[in-house]
């Protein structure tokens, strides 16, 4: 029997799409070896983990890096100085209306690997560039020479990169960043002491396990780990999008006494 | 055909994860979830834009008056990769639009469902919130 090949599709999506939407980090969690056919890692000519190739990482959305932590059991959260829990419930209390990303500010940190956007790695001999469709159609930077890290950086959105390749493990070590970001879309805060160590492995062709150490002992009590794997999809690309170009919300957007956020202007 | 099965596993699969797409803002900063709205009217305006698609329907309320109503959908990114193209809701196309009502009670919602109301013909929304059956066979008066 020929179904048409759109209903086919629409009944396969609709039967998935509630267990998907429910928790994107069970979806994340999936691994090639569960339910879909797993092909082997793919190798660059001299060895190294081909990160790329003809399609893009769907990224997954992680709203909760605390469900993200090993062993996460329902109601933990990662270790806040007061002050960030403080401003983690205000955040939350005002449905995290005040969101950098909302302004259509860059997800800096490993936020940018849980922002519901594909994106693509490429490797180009002494660096690593990873491009970005979401949070703006942004990228990042990863030094591949073995340069340290500056004495004084200045603070960046991405702060600044440096990596090396253990074994098939790549390992991105990053200083530098400024503290116009979340860790995350639900509002945990972070200072410009944020260093982050991040491991990238390809353990088949069609997952990337990413890991990120979180250490900022400006705003936590310890380093705390955050995981989860990322899906490749064949054939795909990366589009346009150009946040900035009608965000609605933002021109909306109110403060906390309901007063227009922004001055308005008049003819400049 | 065992190819054609995998390869169209991969593009729902690939497309799955842009079912989350909606994460630019808070849904629940701008909307309220409680409260539903459920009109039928003329789209006379589609803004194909990030980071929100939105449409612009033209809606007659009980007493005569025609309202405009805003309409939040996902990225067009997201929208894409399930079909749409930014010519998919022609100006004038008669559609049925489920949604939440923004909290400061305008003529504004976040999309849940987008129907066609001629061929009943369910479209994919973008947004974060439940609701995902569409392309769900037509029904008599296009029952939601």
């Amino acid at each position: 029997m020929k179904l048409n090949p759109l209903f086919k599709m629409a009944v396969m999506a609709s039967a998935v799409a509630s267990a998907v939407f429910m928790h994107s980090a069970a979806q994340a969690q999936r691994g090639a070896s569960e339910d879909r056919p797993s092909t082997p890692t793919p190798r660059l000519a001299d060895g190294t983990v081909d990160l790329g190739g003809d399609g893009v990482w769907s990224l997954p959305w992680i709203t909760n890096f605390a469900v993200r932590m090993d062993g996460y059991q329902e109601g933990d959260l990662p270790p806040m100085l007061p002050w960030t829990q403080a401003m983690w419930e205000y955040n939350k209390n005002n449905n995290v209306k005040y969101d950098p990303e909302g302004f259509c500010l860059p997800p800096g940190g490993p936020r940018s690997m849980g922002t519901p956007y594909p994106a693509e790695i490429i490797q180009d001999g002494d660096r690593i560039v990873i491009i970005f469709e979401g949070g703006g159609h942004v990228w990042r930077e990863i030094h591949m020479d073995g340069r340290p890290h500056p004495e004084d950086p200045n603070p960046t959105y991405f702060g600044h990169s440096t990596g090396y390749w253990e074994g098939d493990t790549l390992i991105v070590d990053t200083v530098g960043f400024n503290e116009k970001t979340w860790i995350d879309f639900g509002g945990y805060m972070h200072t410009d002491q944020l260093h982050t160590v991040e491991r990238f492995s390809r353990p088949d062709k069609e997952t990337l396990h990413y890991e990120a150490v979180i250490d900022d002992p400006g705003a936590y009590s310890e380093p705390w780990t955050v995981s989860w794997n990322i899906r490749w999809s064949e054939g795909q690309e990366l589009a346009d999008y150009i946040c900035q170009e009608n965000n609605k919300f933002l021109l909306d957007m109110t403060d906390d006494f309901g007063q227009p956020f922004f001055d308005k202007t008049a003819g400049l | 055909m065992k190819t054609k099965l995998i390869a169209l596993a991969a593009g729902i699969l690939g497309a799955i994860v842009s079912l989350q797409s909606a994460a630019h803002h808070s849904f629940a900063a701008e909307f309220d979830g409680n409260v539903s709205v459920h009109v039928t009217g003329t789209v006379i305006k589609v803004d194909w834009t990030n980071p929100h698609t939105y449409i612009f329907v033209e809606v007659e309320n009980d007493e005569g008056d025609y309202e405009e109503w805003a309409f939040e959908m996902g990225s067009p990114n997201g929208l894409m990769r399930r079909g749409w193209t930014r010519n998919t809701l022609e100006i004038g196309t008669e559609v049925i639009v489920t949604g939440t009502r923004a909290r400061d009670g305008s003529f504004k919602g976040n999309v849940q469902t987008v129907v066609i109301a001629d061929t009943c013909q369910r479209l994919f929304a973008g947004t974060s919130q439940r609701d995902f059956d569409e392309g769900s066979a037509a029904k008599e008066d296009c029952e939601l």
